[in-house]
């Protein structure tokens, strides 16, 4: 009867692509992964951020199938990874933290390869081997061996593979760790242009990363999931501080003491000529300040209102976090 | 089926690219020149000396070169396969490409018969590669193919043994050294089971032990016959090794 139910489930557009529930993994007596909890939605790009060691890459091989949890259940297009692996594994293209090519094969032949174990059938294995060529733009060096090859040129083979069955769920480990800028922004690039097709999941503990690619966050510290939205929400949810940073043309003592008067005001530093002001509370208070500054004559030139970015959520949440569990699993 | 053909064509290439397999064929080509030369040498000494002495045919080819020569191929197997079926494991697990057979949708089984099916092939081409010497001398001189043949039946089946043991080693370790070192010692082992049949002083353990012993089980084809204990003794450390290789690999998924 579940079995039904699964079948049909896959059929439907608005279902959840993966679902994870109640993750647990130890390592003898290190938990690495602690309750795990959370749904990816078809098509969604979901950025997993967090310190190195917290718990990405053992989420990530659990949800491949790789890895056995010790508690808790992944179900990826309906299907359970532990009952149903093979229908599990045929939705998935996955890119380790090092890309997993075989140094002695040529790029073709490797992803021949790759393509005939991932069960495309015959006449197909050509057709998708060039499309993943083309994607990753490997083109220039299809013939030759990859121990030959530079990092980026492995990097992107190794997603090359994860591309070459056409999966509905790409699952790409740190995919742009090791490279130059450029090769970044290549990756980047190319993440983007996959979005829509596939429901990928990606980690990284490089913050830009995930703002430009993701429509959804996962913060993951120690294990445990701090913080899931979407990148406008938790910049949101970060609104009870906001900052302002104001430059006037005649500052002065008499101006920094008028800022720190102002309601709602908690610092101000004096930065380069300018003043950096926190506030709490969100956009009533940046306008009396504004106001207050107005009215000071000082000669207001500029005063601009600084999105909290990623870094100061994820510093907060991850050092929060910390306090919280003193002593807990070093 | 297909994924195990495609599992073992992977690695069969990447062998046959290798300068290993080639490195190890050619180092066996040339001992077993050298002492199937000598043996064939030392032969046709005494037969030529009981011709002389009107003593009839003297010494069978078989016993005098076959039989020596098969035996050095076996010793020579033993070496060879280790090296050989040393990477059949701990490179997938160095190199990290482990993990895209454990995420690819195979199952275990399908993995462990692929890496069986490539290691046994290669073993076999370096068993055939051994077949010529004997082959070739029906050029000069007739002799009986039977004993010939269940020789190299015998052989075929040791060999695979040997890739099991080897395929089995490979799986517990990333390092290859090690796997080849227990490769090696788990053949030994294999050797020396039978050995104890005789210091058991306990009827029953004693007729275990001489079930267990592989150079009986291997003289009988060496001497030309099939027996069913044999072959079944073979094929069952086959399977088992199998088995166990094929156990330490689905518990990649649960440990």
């Amino acid at each position: 009867m579940i079995e039904g139910q699964t079948k049909f489930a896959t059929r439907n557009y608005k279902m959840d692509m993966i679902e994870v529930t109640g993750l647990v993994k130890s390592y003898g007596p290190i938990q690495a992964v602690k309750d795990i909890q959370f749904r990816v939605k078809k098509g969604e790009v979901v950025g997993f951020l967090g310190p190195n060691g917290a718990g990405k890459s053992t989420t990530m091989k659990i949800i491949t199938g790789s890895m056995a949890p010790s508690g808790g259940s992944v179900r990826v297009a309906g299907f359970d990874v532990f009952e149903e692996p093979i229908e599990v594994k045929k939705r998935i293209g996955y890119l380790p933290e090092n890309p997993p090519v075989y140094g002695e094969m040529t790029v073709d032949s490797y992803l021949r390869f790759v393509a005939k174990l991932k069960g495309i059938s015959g006449d197909r294995v050509s057709r998708q081997v060039e499309k993943s060529i083309e994607k990753t733009d490997l083109g220039s060096v299809r013939k030759r061996l990859i121990q030959n090859l530079s990092k980026g040129f492995r990097q992107r083979v190794g997603i090359a593979q994860a591309l070459v069955s056409d999966p509905e769920v790409l699952i790409l480990d740190e995919p742009t760790s090791g490279l130059d800028p450029r090769q970044v922004a290549e990756v980047r690039a190319l993440i983007q242009e996959l979005k829509g097709e596939h429901t990928i999941i990606l980690s990284t503990h490089i913050l830009p990363e995930v703002q430009t690619m993701c429509e959804r966050i996962i913060i993951i510290n120690r294990g445990r999931i701090v913080a899931e939205d979407s990148l406008e929400g938790l910049s949101n949810r970060m609104a009870g501080s906001s900052h302002v940073r104001i430059r006037v043309s005649r500052p002065g003592a008499a101006i920094e003491q008028m800022l720190k008067n102002v309601t709602g005001v908690t610092a101000v530093t004096n930065v380069d000529g300018g003043y950096n002001v926190q506030l709490v509370g969100s956009d009533g208070a940046v306008e009396a300040l504004a106001e207050s500054v107005v009215q000071s004559k000082a000669g207001l030139l500029e005063l601009k209102r600084e999105v909290v970015d990623l870094e100061e959520i994820f510093l907060k949440l991850t050092t929060s976090e910390e306090s919280q569990t003193p002593g807990g699993v070093a | 089926m297909r994924s195990v053909l495609v599992l073992a064509g992977k690695d069969l290439r990447n062998l046959f690219h290798s300068p290993l397999f080639y490195g190890i064929a050619g180092l066996c080509s040339i001992v077993w020149s050298g002492l199937f030369f000598a043996a064939l040498y030392d032969f046709a000494q005494a037969s030529a000396m009981s011709a002389m002495q009107g003593q009839g045919e003297g010494a069978s080819l078989h016993f005098v070169v076959f039989a020596r020569h098969i035996s050095l191929v076996n010793l020579f197997m033993i070496f060879a396969v280790s090296a050989m079926s040393m990477r059949l494991f701990s490179d997938e697990k160095r190199n990290q490409t482990m993990a895209l057979l454990l995420t690819s949708p195979v199952t275990a089984t399908q993995i462990t018969l692929g890496k069986f099916l490539a290691g046994l092939i290669a073993a076999w081409a370096l068993v055939a590669l051994s077949f010529l010497y004997p082959a070739s001398l029906r050029a000069f001189a007739s002799f009986d193919w039977g004993p010939l043949v269940a020789s190299y039946i015998g052989l075929f089946l040791i060999t695979g043994c040997y890739v099991t043991i080897g395929m089995f080693a490979s799986s517990l370790t990333e390092n290859t050294v090690l796997s080849v070192v227990m490769s090696l010692i788990f053949n030994v082992m294999l050797w020396f089971v039978g050995a104890f049949s005789d210091s058991a002083h306990d009827p029953v353990l004693d007729k275990i032990f001489a079930q267990l012993n592989v150079g009986s089980h291997f003289v009988n084809f060496i001497k030309g016959t099939i027996s069913i204990s044999s072959l079944t003794f073979f094929v069952s450390v086959i399977v088992l090794m199998t088995f166990l290789t094929q156990r330490v690999v689905e518990s990649n998924r649960w440990r």
